[in-house]
């Protein structure tokens, strides 16, 4: 099959990493995260319950094993990021640490100063750290320079489903960078993974679009084929656009 | 006026039952165990959309928020009827943070919840204290919502049922399983004419599938609570983990989980243990004491989370109001006028579209 990711020399077998948050109920949870077939989970560390993990309000329902990746989302600065972070590897959960680090409470943009000094400080410590970042290739490429185990460019705003914005940015980012890049948030449906994914990103992470569909578990279900089809359809190489058309059938001389 | 039987003797039944009749119909409730035995009178009463509602603003927080802005006026309503008095306490709640990393989640609903007119302050950890002394030290912040309010839910469904009777709706208990004949209602005693039948089956309503010949994913999700005696608090307390509601019977209700158990409405150690534990935690008086009551209900969950109310496309006369999982008890009035509204052909004074019991017909 198609040759499988790793993450810090972790292998992992799908290609999506799925957010915990906001789904309807811990049933349709549990029956999306199985159609899935997810192995990487994500969920805010300010939300769990630290001290009895296993006791936790959403995470108590999930049967394991997963590779967690808990993130750090609320921090509005570098230290608290770290902070928090410190916080989730004591507790045992793990130590991989996705850095979500913003100021604007409104767009939720990430801040690339804070979340680049976090990124640093974590992985010298020994995290392997997966910052969240503008879909900017050159603080993409600096946070691979300061340790970054991946990088997670955003296609648009968390939750807006309004899926990869500047696509040019991400395929230079899939480009340039050596360590692998999962493209996360704003996507909406199984095309804009489909898209991400022949941009040649090497995953991506969902929330909102799985856990808000009308049927989550059906749309787990889409975009797990989403991901194969896009994975092979990028290495298989698209045609070349061109202006005119080109018969399909050559003319028989 | 018409002649309406409804399937489920629950909040949502009742309260369909109690509108309706009031517009002058002739109702039959028909409840296949005991009215309000079920999620019904297992709930703790919260009226907070504001606190349990985080996400973007929908039609669901619009449906949520008219049915708050009913309850003063309904709850009195059932008291008249009934002659029943039960507890409804416009006590506000504190939604509680531990971490600074909660307070832009926290800005941001409230940024937004603002625009619709919601009237909240963020508290400091001093004032926090101020308003509630029991609290654990550790709180750093909290959302205060003046206007949400809880109700003693059983004395609450108790009233209704009363309120019913007293208007002169017919209520047949423990009728067992019914099904529909040619648009009537019937049971293993008898057949009830029907003009238009209200299904508000709650977690059972996926029973009826077949019978309707339509999709409802619908389904039970265990909700284990328990109950301290202890010092009173002044408000309705959240966390991230759950919430703490003092009652004017000397209780402090502690909740809830939410389990995937089928059917089964026994407690469990891990269930309780863990609300004792996280309860301890946010409230340290309750330390040293132990639940005097434990117990479970089974709430009605969808698929999208959504409730579904309206009329089923494939059979006409009939009505679905199920579906409402946490919030039974607070869409309970706003349920009941949008039932009688269809029933009486008046336009929906609210958007109800997200609702349509029809929305899964295609995709299963």
């Amino acid at each position: 099959m198609m040759n499988a990711l790793t993450i810090a020399g972790k292998q992992l077998s799908s290609r999506l990493f799925l957010g915990t948050g906001r789904y309807p109920n811990p049933y349709i949870q549990n029956k999306a995260i199985e159609a899935s077939e997810a192995e990487v989970l994500t969920f805010a560390i300010r939300r769990v319950n630290l001290s009895a993990p296993d006791e936790d309000a959403i995470l108590q329902h999930i049967e394991k094993p997963f590779q967690y990746l808990p993130n750090t989302s609320g921090a509005t600065s570098a230290e608290e990021a770290i902070r928090i972070a410190r916080l989730a590897k004591a507790s045992g959960l793990s130590d991989w640490i996705k850095i979500e680090v913003s100021q604007d409470e409104k767009m939720l943009i990430p801040d690339p100063i804070e979340t680049l000094k976090a990124t640093e400080i974590l992985a010298e410590e020994g995290f392997i750290v997966l910052p969240y970042t503008s879909d900017d290739p050159a603080i993409c490429y600096r946070l691979q320079e300061a340790g970054a185990a991946a990088v997670m460019p955003g296609g648009s705003p968390i939750g807006t489903g309004l899926g990869i914005l500047n696509p040019y940015n991400i395929e230079r980012i899939t480009e340039k960078l050596t360590v692998p890049v999962i493209v996360d948030a704003g996507l909406g449906s199984a095309a804009d993974v489909t898209q991400a994914m022949e941009l040649g990103a090497d995953g991506v992470l969902l929330n909102t679009a799985i856990a808000k569909a009308r049927n989550p578990v059906m749309m787990a279900e889409a975009v797990k084929y989403a991901i194969h089809a896009g994975r092979l359809s990028y290495m298989a190489g698209r045609i070349p656009k061109k202006k005119y058309a080109t018969a399909s059938s050559p003319v028989q001389n | 006026m018409a002649r309406i039987t409804i399937i489920g003797g629950g909040v949502i039944g009742l309260s369909i039952a109690f509108e309706c009749r009031k517009r002058g119909h002739e109702i039959t409730v028909v409840e296949a165990q005991r009215c309000g035995g079920q999620a019904s009178g297992a709930a703790a009463g919260m009226l907070a959309p504001y606190s349990e509602i985080e996400e973007d603003p929908d039609d669901f927080f619009r449906l949520c928020q008219r049915s708050l802005q009913l309850f003063p006026e309904w709850q009195e309503e059932v008291k008249q009827h009934s002659e029943i008095d039960f507890e409804y306490n416009e006590s506000g709640s504190l939604y509680c943070i531990y971490h600074e990393a909660d307070r832009l989640s926290l800005e941001t609903k409230q940024a937004w919840q603002q625009k619709f007119h919601v009237k909240s302050k963020l508290l400091t950890a001093e004032e926090v204290r101020e308003k509630e002394p029991e609290l654990s030290e550790n709180v750093v912040a909290a959302l205060w919502c003046p206007e949400e309010a809880h109700i003693y839910a059983p004395g609450y469904v108790a009233a209704l049922l009363q309120a019913c009777r007293s208007l002169g709706v017919r209520v047949v208990e423990n009728a067992g399983e019914a099904k529909l004949e040619n648009g009537d209602v019937v049971t293993k005693n008898e057949r009830i004419e029907s003009d238009e039948v209200v299904l508000a089956a709650g977690a059972w309503s996926m029973y009826w599938e077949n019978e309707l010949g339509c999709t409802l994913p619908i389904f039970p999700i265990r909700g284990q609570i328990c109950a301290y005696e202890a010092p009173t608090l002044n408000h309705i307390i959240f966390t991230s983990q759950g919430y703490l509601v003092a009652k004017a019977n000397g209780s402090v209700v502690a909740g809830a989980s939410e389990d995937i158990a089928d059917f089964d409405t026994n407690v469990t150690m891990h269930g309780i243990g863990r609300l004792e534990k996280w309860s301890k935690k946010v409230m340290p008086v309750l330390e040293k004491m132990e639940p005097f009551h434990k117990w479970a209900g089974l709430r009605p969950a969808t698929q999208d989370g959504f409730p579904l109310i309206g009329r089923v496309v494939e059979k006409t006369g009939i009505i679905l109001a199920t579906g409402h999982y946490r919030n039974g008890i607070l869409l309970s009035p706003i349920t009941a006028k949008i039932v009688a509204d269809e029933i009486d052909q008046i336009p929906q004074r609210i958007e109800i579209g997200q609702f349509n019991p029809n929305r899964f017909q295609s995709i299963q």
